[in-house]
């Protein structure tokens, strides 16, 4: 078996560099919800706007071998169903990973606008389900389910997508939804079914997990954390009858060297404004055992960069440079791939990587990182050689 | 208001005549279920493969309408065909002038969200974004899509719909809690706020759609009808707004059959009803259906929703012997107005 790496589409903006919060593409990041600036020339005349730059990171993580991105949605990005069908038809083998929680669309209609999506892309549509971190962020999409609600809700959702995908007719009386002769029309019914990722780390998650995932994705974590995280993830869909295979989504730092990599990291530690630090080091309001899981993993005071270094390669400030997960990989070419790989050995199957700028680093990682991974080929006997 | 006239994109099929109703230029798929194209000889090299599908057809209809001069594209909400939503994305970047006109229900799933997709497709298209909201089929036809509403509330939902998706598009923080739709300190902020909002048009031919459109409309959009029914309730309308100090634009919803002559358009008209069973609202020469439909904007109608089947050609056709007429027509009138 061989592992898929895909990339990661910047929907909340972009710096030009893990170094600096300016100069900035796109037209919003933390902290500053106010920056709206059209393309990366000013907007004008020219028509530019952030998403004609999003679609040369498309080209870029095709170009250099990734299978396509996650196209994350956030409260102030732009929406992955509409990215995914506004890049279409001007991308090759992109693939479009969709990450969007079951709340927030009718199942049936989720169901035609994957299969019209597959026809639009020839079948490079893929969902990331997330059922969602709960609290007043869910109402502020419009959803009041709560935690353990909202898994069943989700394991009915899918429930019902597949259902109808091959056309039925297909009937089903859930707690959450409820369809009579349900079906796709021909030749809607005739796409291939979406893989599915999906997020989660309660047992509610893992049950709906088991049941209808292809891919059980997650944060990187300490490396025994996510042993232990696969084994059981994988022990727990064995019990249910059904594999599933995990994935690690994670921010890379690849250089020439160890020290190239490392001085990045300094520049940008150093370039962190002091209310940015103590957000980081506080508290936030999610009730997603996730987040808790990874605010575990800081420490309560910090002095230097090196005091987030927590395992060789592994630096745990990264969401200090932008929103999100706060691990990833910081090293030299050949060993991102050596830590990618000891992921592997840990149970990964798949990636999804990211670093910024995303169009230059789609090219860097693609070029000089990715030809060293061995997935699940003899690895250590390679290395030894090589 | 200067009048508008918007193009229809059939999302389910089309081709000459009869074979639209079962036809997928371009698909694929070309299996014994649903003849999707039609198949050359056993003698002729067919080099099309599994290279195009409908949506490469899809993108030259509205290349045509975009290039023929149209102001707009009415992306078909049809349970047999593709989803107007990805539709409308799929066709938005390589289209540069006409509005994406993009037709569902409101059971398509949270308000907020909806906002928030039509939000991205504003910042993307430089505002060419529009949507319809209808009302869907019967009981039975909605309880297959997965939609549990009595019929009786259906309307209803519609105006909360729009009344959350504008609350979030033009508030911060914005609250709100109704029989279908809850959301509390929403709103869109930073570069997703002050985008202009995608005009909203609905339909519906009662007094209850029209009450609701008077309040949360910005286009009213009537099927084909003689100008004689129509004038009543294009009054009734204007007069419902007018209450609300409101303004709603009108629209008309109806196919053409235009031909240089009389007898072309008899001729074509009658091929179309013998193969398909569908007869053309509107049909005559260039000069008639310019006629008519002059007498429609002249009793108010702004908003013309256009349609003829094929629909790539027939893009053309209207773009070139009928709208520059009938807009030099209605601009020399609106002359003599003043």
């Amino acid at each position: 078996m061989t592992i898929d790496i895909f990339w990661r589409i910047p929907t909340h903006g972009e710096p030009s560099s893990h170094r600096a919060r300016t100069p900035f593409r796109g037209d919003w990041f933390p902290g500053n919800d106010n920056l709206r600036k059209a393309g990366l020339g000013g907007g004008g005349a020219d028509g530019f706007n952030y998403l004609d730059y999003i679609a040369e990171i498309a080209h870029a993580a095709e170009i250099s071998g990734f299978q396509g991105g996650l196209i994350p949605s956030f409260p102030m990005t732009d929406e992955p169903w509409v990215i995914s069908s506004l890049l279409a038809r001007e991308t090759s083998n992109f693939r479009f990973m969709i990450p969007f929680q079951p709340g927030f669309l009718n199942p049936v209609v989720a169901a035609r606008m994957t299969a019209s999506l597959q026809r639009a892309t020839g079948g490079r549509a893929l969902y990331n389900v997330i059922t969602g971190g709960g609290g007043p962020a869910q109402l502020w999409w419009g959803d009041s389910a709560d935690h353990d609600d909202r898994y069943t809700r989700t394991t009915e959702f899918l429930d019902v997508v597949r259902g109808v995908w091959r056309g039925g007719p297909f009937s089903y009386n859930g707690k959450f939804y409820q369809v009579e002769n349900a079906g796709l029309a021909h030749p809607l019914s005739e796409e291939e079914f979406p893989e599915i990722y999906f997020s989660g780390s309660s047992d509610a998650a893992l049950s709906s997990a088991s049941k209808h995932a292809d891919y059980y994705l997650t944060w990187l974590e300490p490396f025994e954390q996510l042993r232990e995280k696969f084994r059981r993830v994988k022990e727990k869909t064995d019990l249910l009858g059904r594999k599933i295979k995990c994935a690690v989504r994670v921010d890379v730092i690849a250089r020439a060297t160890e020290e190239e990599a490392w001085e990045e990291v300094r520049r940008g530690f150093d370039n962190v404004d002091p209310a940015t630090l103590r957000q980081f080091l506080g508290q936030d309001g999610s009730d997603s055992v996730g987040a808790a899981r990874q605010r575990g993993n800081r420490p309560t005071t910090i002095n230097s960069y090196k005091d987030l270094i927590t395992e060789p390669n592994i630096w745990s400030g990264f969401n200090l440079f932008r929103g999100g997960q706060t691990q990833g990989i910081v090293g030299s070419y050949q060993q991102v791939a050596e830590r990618l790989d000891d992921l592997v050995q840990l149970g990964a199957d798949a990636f999804i990587l990211a670093s910024t700028p995303h169009l230059e680093e789609a090219y860097r990682v693609g070029e000089e990182v990715l030809p060293l991974v061995r997935g699940h080929g003899n690895s250590q006997l390679l290395r030894a050689v090589g | 208001m200067s009048t508008e006239f918007i193009w229809q994109l059939p999302t389910a099929g089309d081709g000459r005549y009869a074979e639209a109703t079962r036809l997928r230029r371009g698909e694929r798929n070309n299996n014994t279920q649903s003849k999707q194209r039609a198949p050359f000889t056993d003698g002729v090299t067919d080099p099309r493969g599994e290279r195009f599908n409908y949506f490469d057809y899809l993108h030259q209809v509205a290349r045509a309408a975009d290039i023929s001069g149209f102001d707009g594209l009415r992306i078909v909400h049809d349970f047999d065909g593709d989803d107007s939503w990805i539709v409308a994305g799929y066709l938005a970047r390589g289209t540069r002038h006409i509005r994406l006109l993009t037709e569902f229900e409101a059971s398509w799933g949270s308000s907020v969200y909806a906002a928030k997709n039509a939000v991205s497709f504003q910042r993307a298209t430089n505002g060419r974004f529009a949507w319809q909201l209808v009302q869907g089929a019967d009981e039975a036809s909605r309880r297959q899509h997965g939609d549990n509403l009595p019929q009786a509330e259906v309307l209803a939902r519609i105006d909360e719909f729009i009344t959350v998706a504008r609350g979030v598009q033009t508030k911060a923080p914005f609250s709100f809690k109704g029989r279908y739709f809850e959301v509390q300190d929403g709103g869109f902020r930073g570069p997703l706020a002050g985008n202009p909002l995608p005009p909203i048009y609905l339909s519906g031919g009662d007094e209850a759609a029209l009450a609701l459109s008077a309040r949360q409309a910005d286009v009213h959009v009537f099927n084909a009808a003689p100008l004689a029914e129509l004038a009543p309730a294009l009054a009734s309308l204007q007069a419902q707004a007018a209450a609300l100090g409101r303004s709603v634009a009108a629209g008309l919803r109806i196919d053409v059959l235009a031909r240089e002559t009389l007898e072309e358009a008899e001729r074509d008209a009658d091929r179309e009803q013998s193969q398909s069973g569908a007869r053309a609202a509107l049909v005559g020469s260039y000069e008639q259906v310019i006629d008519a439909l002059a007498a429609y904007a002249e009793a108010g109608v702004t908003s013309f929703l256009l349609g003829a089947t094929p629909h790539l050609e027939e893009a053309y056709r209207i773009g070139e012997y009928v709208l520059p007429a009938l807009r030099a027509r209605l601009a020399s009138n609106e002359q003599q107005a003043a």
